[in-house]
């Protein structure tokens, strides 16, 4: 019997051998925005995201859910919505901390914007750690209606929270510089503030990992500007740590890699991840397909390929098959590899190349590649 | 000029605590303010941005560089009252409209400052018509614009229509980046030139001055 998208996904990222080339899509960003702007094509006005990738042939993405969701103990956290922004205020026995989100259609999946973050001066180290140690991670009901949505159509794509606890104070709490600047500044404190956080998503793990997720996010949106010494030294240790867990519980672990990330691709094979999503090749970034392959090794899944700009109306419809047909022949034979974008197809792409990349694959991506 | 070498090193090195101190010094040995920033924190900075073209350095030594110098210049600028900074050119920049991501603009315009650009940073969701009037008030030479995302990245391309609907396009060259912006959709929208980082840009931009002057 043949397989379905869901099993088809699941299988190549397991590293079983398939007959053609999988293919796992994500729109939301072209979705979200045309939806919001009444500019969906009026095939497909009223349609869910996954009936689309449906109809054009491909498996699909189910994102933005959480596994887990975070509870606090003695922490009061009020919510005021001033669009289009939310300030959410973190209040403890020891002080309190705030964070300001802007929620914006043109932030492509709708995922919001931390414009203030929630770290600002030293004196909030001791006030975050307390938050940290007094989260309670429990599973998400919501979960389990969104995996039941996608149902054979494609995979959930998410997992205990999206990054490492290093990037989780370089991005969530601290913001890029900061962070650089109080690591340079007060390195003992980030530290300290990194193993209180290190403890927090260890127990969003423990929860998470009761889940019937398959594949869990251990890490995305990095890149080279990372730092290459900060990534050997807070970021390599964890995901060996967390992929060991998963491994140990039958589950695999994924990264969402759509930066550049030449400067760090040396070191892709030591954390341990099995699957590198969202990958963005030449033009988008300077690395090609085949680079990552002899980076992360023949048994390193990669999920992506196809470039977001290569959707847009500068690229015409041959230069796009062309481009579709040489990656088919750069990653032959094709084995480990699922064929998807890097990482969304833009607003204003054109839907049908989903299909064209479906109809593409069955002409050149049978497994072994052979063209 | 005496030996200011620690200063540079200093610079490059980003160690921000000690320049303050040797700029002081630099002060009272007599050197020129105008001086100790043309010929040693521009050049100093010039090879901060070599060294993270050349992949010796990483984005975060440039952020610690970048801070080192301004430390200097905090000490210097209000020297500066009578002579004003010596400069290589006008920039204005900005991240365009609907787009509120600031680090890779602020990097670039961190650098572009620091090997001796006057920059106008106009910030970050800047509508297309406030490119074209700070272009316009400050007479600028360059206008560097910047997209993060696919949703926003067709902005350049209205904002260059922008500069050619005010007859202003002939006047100033355009250099363009961003995350989702290669060098192909560059040429495509109409723009002068590409940079892929704040080194990058630096050494751009200069070339750029050296094509205005002989257009």
């Amino acid at each position: 019997m043949a397989m379905n998208q869901r099993q088809r996904l699941l299988a190549a990222a397991n590293g079983e051998k398939l007959d053609k080339l999988p293919f796992g899509a994500r729109i939301d960003l072209w979705y979200n925005y045309n939806s919001a702007h009444d500019t969906l094509p009026e095939k497909y006005k009223g349609w869910d995201q996954t009936a689309i990738i449906r109809d054009q042939g491909a498996g699909a993405q189910s994102r933005f859910h959480t596994v887990v969701k975070d509870t606090y103990q003695n922490v009061e956290v009020i919510e005021k919505n001033i669009p289009p922004y939310v300030e959410t205020e973190y209040k403890t026995p020891i002080g309190s901390v705030s964070r300001r989100t802007l929620f914006t259609t043109t932030e492509g999946p709708w995922i919001g914007y931390d414009t203030e973050k929630m770290f600002q001066s030293e004196k909030d180290y001791p006030v975050i750690e307390y938050i940290l140690q007094h989260t309670i991670p429990v599973l998400d009901p919501n979960f389990n209606k969104a995996q039941t949505a996608v149902g054979e159509d494609g995979i959930m794509m998410t997992g205990a929270g999206r990054a490492s606890p290093a990037q989780r104070l370089m991005r969530d709490i601290m913001g890029f510089d900061r962070f650089f600047y109080e690591l340079a500044d007060h390195p003992v404190k980030v530290e300290s503030l990194l193993e209180t956080m290190k403890d927090m998503v260890r127990r969003q793990h423990e929860v998470a990992i009761e889940s019937d997720l398959e594949i869990y996010y251990v890490g995305s949106n990095w890149s080279d500007d990372v730092h290459t010494p900060v990534f050997k030294k807070y970021f390599i240790p964890w995901f060996q740590e967390i992929t060991e867990f998963l491994h140990s519980h039958g589950k695999l672990a994924m990264a969402h890699a759509d930066g550049e990330n030449r400067r760090l691709l040396p070191f892709f094979k030591e954390t341990g991840i099995d699957v590198w999503e969202a990958w963005t090749p030449v033009p988008m970034t300077s690395v090609t397909n085949t680079e990552l392959r002899n980076a992360v090794g023949e048994k390193g899944i990669i999920w992506g390929g196809i470039p977001s700009i290569l959707f847009e109306s500068t690229y015409s419809n041959e230069e796009f098959d062309q481009y579709v047909i040489n990656m088919i022949k750069e990653i032959a034979p094709g084995y480990n590899f699922i064929v998807g974008m890097g990482d969304n197809l833009p607003f204003d792409g054109d839907i049908e190349r989903v299909g064209r990349i479906v109809e593409l694959i069955e002409k050149y991506g049978k497994l072994p590649v052979s063209i | 000029m005496a030996d200011y070498s620690l200063l540079s090193q200093a610079i490059i090195e980003g160690k921000g605590d000690q320049v303050a101190g040797l700029t002081s010094e630099a002060l009272n040995t007599g050197a020129k303010p105008q001086d100790i920033i043309s010929k040693i924190l521009q050049p100093a900075m010039s090879i901060v941005g070599e060294k993270f073209s050349s992949g010796e350095y990483f984005l975060p030594d440039m952020l610690m560089a970048a801070r080192a110098m301004n430390n200097a210049l905090t000490i210097l600028k209000p020297l500066l009252a009578d002579t004003g900074m010596p400069t290589l050119g006008k920039v204005v920049i900005g991240t365009v409209k609907g787009d509120i991501h600031d680090i890779g603009k602020n990097i670039v315009s961190t650098f572009l400052s620091g090997v001796g650009f006057d920059v106008i940073d106009l910030g970050e969701d800047i509508p297309d018509n406030k490119f074209v009037e700070a272009l316009k008030e400050n007479q600028a030479d360059i206008l560097g614009l910047c997209a993060m995302l696919t949703t926003t990245m067709p902005s350049i391309g209205t904002v260059i229509k922008a500069l050619e609907e005010a007859g202003m396009r002939s006047k100033v060259k355009v250099i363009v980046g961003g995350a989702p912006v290669t060098r192909d959709y560059a040429t495509h929208v109409g723009a002068d030139a590409y940079a892929h980082d704040g080194g990058e840009a630096a050494r751009v931009c200069k070339e750029l001055m050296t094509a205005r002057g002989a257009d």
